[in-house]
């Protein structure tokens, strides 16, 4: 708790919420589209393990929500899976000390995989099954591309130390 | 101090997370088995639409420059070929004509229903579906253009898919290689084969036979089912649609088969084909109205329509 962290402008976590989205939307080749990050669900994860006082379980449902319409996936997946990753981050946040990257990796393999697998069961309930190992790359990518989406997500607030005030 | 009370207690969260996530499984239970919930899909479709359409400015604004500089000399001669085409097609559009109203003439003595011609809407491809395992697209012609869901959709004279979801501007698409698509086929090519041969009653016999092509969910590939073992089939054979269904219009072409596996002492082949739509390159598509839904019949329309074409090649006659 060394550091004060507090928002650059009103309104940047919803700034940085629409920023993932357009990750989420931009055209791909075919071969690169299994290799997709989830965006979304690192913004707040992000936001969850910085400033997990101003994040809000209900914006993370609509963004779940817009998610699916985005996908074409049955209304409510993505807004439940959603709605999990931040509880599951907010709870499991108290038992890791989350400066320590490896931590940070723990936090993230745990939460996004129990969001895929979510997403995974309800998408073989309603007969879309993947059906393809394939389906967890994304989990890797998520993983390999968190440093540098974390260092991009950072310009969203500002970070001051506690000395730096005297 | 503040920080106590501003901290977000876990009862609060533990409580706002089992409400949310219980109207996340009620939603998604009345939209996998009811319509009640599509207005609202419609809704945020139609929301979100400005903002799909602005990511992929850049992108459609590149293609299109790209489009625009590539050398004179080539779109030049595509040009000059693409009007000698035009203009074959002008005259075999003609034969059509007179065959049409022939038709119509002969389905009258018959006191038949009278078979409507086919309506075309060009439409352009807006978007890919971000969902890595499904086969959709959006188009930018929705309920507004008269567009319904389940409309087939065409690519040059292949079928393309049918609309799965529809907003005022804009329609997704589900492809033929969607895993939740299929669409029933007919070997096109073994009756070729067969007309060669003189045995007229296997002729008789192939005529029904046929597949269910599933979509596979991977690139321009399908899965045709329900082939008997003995059946006549080759690599290279071309399934077209049967019509069977009552959603696709018969005689399109679908698929060219690429694969074919066979266990022995299983009942059936595994058969992989290709879709003859190329759906990496397609960037415009058709929707069309068959005569399914056009039940308002208007005799009228092919025999005023020859009038105005014969009145079309006067005018070009006297110029």
């Amino acid at each position: 708790m060394g550091n004060s962290v507090s928002l650059r402008f009103t309104g940047a976590i919803i700034a940085s919420v629409i920023f993932s989205f357009l990750l989420l939307l931009l055209p791909l080749p075919d071969e690169w589209l299994l290799w997709r990050p989830e965006w979304v669900a690192l913004t707040f994860i992000y936001w969850c393990l910085k400033l997990p006082k101003k994040i809000s379980i209900v914006l993370a449902w609509i963004a779940g929500l817009f998610i699916d319409v985005f996908h074409g996936s049955i209304l409510g997946q993505h807004a439940l899976s959603m709605v999990i990753v931040v509880f599951m981050s907010l709870r499991l946040l108290p038992r890791l000390s989350i400066s320590i990257l490896w931590h940070q990796y723990a936090l993230i393999f745990l939460v996004l995989g129990t969001y895929l697998l979510i997403n995974l069961w309800i998408m073989a309930a309603t007969g879309n099954n993947p059906a393809t190992w394939l389906y967890w790359l994304t989990l890797f990518s998520s993983l390999l591309i968190w440093p540098l989406y974390s260092w991009v997500l950072s310009f969203f607030h500002i970070e001051r130390s506690r000395f730096d005030e005297f | 101090m503040n920080d106590i009370f501003d901290h977000n207690p876990q009862g609060s969260l533990l409580f706002k997370f089992i409400l949310l996530a219980s109207i996340s499984a009620t939603v998604m239970v009345f939209d996998y088995r009811d319509t009640v919930l599509y207005p609202v899909r419609t809704t945020l479709t139609m929301i979100t639409y400005p903002f799909k359409y602005a990511v992929n400015l850049p992108f459609d604004t590149y293609e299109y420059l790209v489009d625009y500089f590539s050398e004179h000399k080539k779109m030049a001669s595509e040009n000059r070929q693409l009007r000698s085409t035009l203009d074959l097609y002008v005259a075999r559009n003609q034969k059509y004509h007179s065959i049409a109203e022939e038709n119509i003439r002969l389905r009258k003595q018959l006191h038949a229903i009278p078979r409507m011609g086919e309506e075309l809407l060009l439409a352009q491809i807006l978007s890919v579906s971000g969902n890595t395992f499904r086969r959709k697209v959006t188009i930018n012609r929705g309920a507004n253009d008269h567009l319904y869901t389940g409309q087939v959709i065409i690519a040059g004279k292949n079928i393309y898919g049918q609309i799965d979801s529809i907003a005022p501007d804009s329609a997704e698409v589900m492809q033929l290689t969607d895993i939740d698509h299929a669409i029933h086929v007919v070997n096109k090519t073994v009756l070729k084969r067969r007309k060669k041969s003189t045995d007229k009653e296997t002729k008789i016999k192939e005529q029904g036979r046929g597949a269910l092509a599933v979509g596979t969910g991977k690139t321009n590939l399908l899965e045709l089912r329900n082939i008997e073992a003995n059946m006549d089939i080759k690599k290279g054979d071309i399934y077209v649609s049967s019509g069977l269904g009552k959603l696709y219009p018969p005689g399109y072409p679908v698929a060219v088969v690429s694969s074919i596996e066979y266990n022995s002492g299983d009942s059936f082949m595994k058969v992989m084909a290709r879709t003859l739509t190329d759906f990496t390159q397609t960037r415009e598509v058709l929707a069309i109205w068959h005569n399914k839904n056009m039940i308002v019949a208007n005799e009228e329309e092919p025999e005023s329509q020859l009038k105005k074409n014969k009145a079309n090649e006067k005018s070009t006659l006297k110029k």
